[in-house]
């Protein structure tokens, strides 16, 4: 290394510890008086740079970090705390759900099917006196002749309703059927729950529940037309009841 | 406005990293950005900036070593997004500040007075590098990583730095060129 390199390469690091550098610089003394300068200077170029820092520049920036920091946390928590309360209003509403459920009609006709489980058992028909006595006690009128192969009714409460249970055979198979006079239902649906199938079929001055537990296919239709035509009348067939107004069909008596 | 509850005593190992990093770097790194920017305010929010942004990605710091060059990185380049969006003069103090108030302080005394003024006139492209060797503790070659260059070209600019210097100091005579003084 010449002294013209040797003073480039002092120039631009000074700090350099390189080999070859401090080698001429020991064998040079114009160029170690030159380093000397050198380093005087930027001990002086240090000094003038490091210019006095604001007091409390650090804490600043650490209260701005923990600040944005527990703002974050406190938005997550917010939205955990969203997040759990949307689950409770879910499960609260899936519990309001399965509340009003168990009053539904459905839900009503299979829990009031096992204190009457003999009644499927029946085969001997009862009749249609036996029949209309059975709508009379509800207070209700039958318009129409009365379905064959009905082995058995009863007035039964339901929940809050007052119904006439009846039993339909149909090929055999029983069909639990409950008559709920007064009660409005929008239209015809079926339902299954547990081992009981049924359907509930709106007449037209109450419901008609249809269900029952055997295996195989029942014909709800047919039942449903069997009772439809007892209850509202088959065609143009007025309504009687025993006060002698005629309220309508298969209504229920004052 | 809203109430926050109380701090909690307990810290974690994350927040007491960059705890020790702000308190070790936060000096130099004001250093540097206000003689980027040749502002005390705009250099305070910068400083404050990087270490906010170094928090969100304090996970990629592995090596206290690496700590300062990787602040200084992320202050480079906080000043340039400043620029993009403000679209603010660079500070090039060659042509005339040097009555700025900046330098209207008690400090301005001395050696160091004048030096401070001589580099508030340095043009840009030599302060840079310049700074990252001084204050930044950068070899050339990190400095010439650091700016995208060639580390030949960023030992000529850091020699072309001193000398501007040394003729700013000297009342604006010719530089020393590049043969012996």
């Amino acid at each position: 290394m010449d002294c013209l390199e040797f003073r480039r390469r002092l120039a631009a690091e000074p700090q350099s510890r390189a080999a070859e550098l401090l080698s001429h610089r020991d064998s040079c003394a114009a160029c170690r008086a030159a380093w000397e300068r050198a380093h005087a200077f930027e001990r002086e170029l240090r000094d003038a740079l490091e210019v006095p820092v604001p007091a409390g520049l650090a804490e600043r920036v650490l209260l701005a970090q923990a600040t944005g920091e527990r703002r974050h946390v406190l938005r997550r928590r917010r939205t955990a705390f969203a997040l759990a309360a949307s689950v409770l209003v879910a499960i609260g509403g899936r519990l309001a759900w399965r509340q009003l459920d168990a009053h539904s009609l459905p839900a009503l006709a299979v829990a009031h099917m096992p204190g009457e489980i003999r009644s499927l058992d029946l085969t001997r028909p009862i009749g249609a006196p036996a029949i209309k006595a059975g709508f009379a006690d509800r207070g209700v009128t039958l318009r129409g002749p009365t379905p064959a192969d009905v082995t058995y009714v009863h007035d039964c409460p339901v929940g809050p309703y007052k119904t006439v249970h009846l039993v339909s055979r149909v090929d055999g198979m029983p069909v639990a059927v409950l008559y709920v006079p007064g009660k409005r239902v929008a239209k015809a649906s079926d339902f299954h729950r547990g081992s009981w199938r049924g359907r509930i079929v709106p007449l037209d001055h109450g419901a008609l529940v249809m269900l029952t537990n055997r295996a195989g296919t029942p014909d709800f239709g047919a039942v449903a037309t069997g009772w439809r035509a007892a209850i509202d009348g088959m065609g143009t067939a007025q309504a009687t009841t025993r006060g002698g107004s005629e309220p309508g069909p298969g209504h229920l008596a004052p | 406005m809203k109430r926050l509850g109380p701090v909690s005593l307990v810290v974690n190992p994350r927040q007491r990293q960059f705890e020790a990093l702000t308190r070790a770097h936060a000096g130099d790194l004001y250093r540097y950005a206000y003689w980027l920017c040749g502002q005390d305010a705009l250099a305070q929010d910068l400083v404050q900036e990087t270490l906010l942004r170094a928090w969100k990605s304090l996970d990629a710091l592995r090596e206290a070593d690496a700590a300062k060059p990787w602040l200084l990185t992320i202050l480079r380049r906080e000043h340039a997004r400043l620029y993009e969006r403000k679209q603010m003069d660079v500070v090039e103090l060659d042509e005339g500040l040097a009555e700025d108030a900046a330098w209207a302080s008690p400090e301005r005394h001395g050696d160091a007075a004048e030096l401070r003024e001589a580099m508030s006139k340095l043009p840009h492209r030599y302060r840079e590098p310049l700074l990252l060797q001084v204050l930044g503790g950068m070899s050339c070659e990190e400095i010439a990583v650091e700016l995208g260059q060639q580390p030949g070209a960023v030992m000529t600019q850091l020699f072309r730095a001193r000398q501007k210097l040394k003729s700013i100091l000297q009342g604006g005579r010719a530089e020393v060129q590049h043969g012996l003084p």
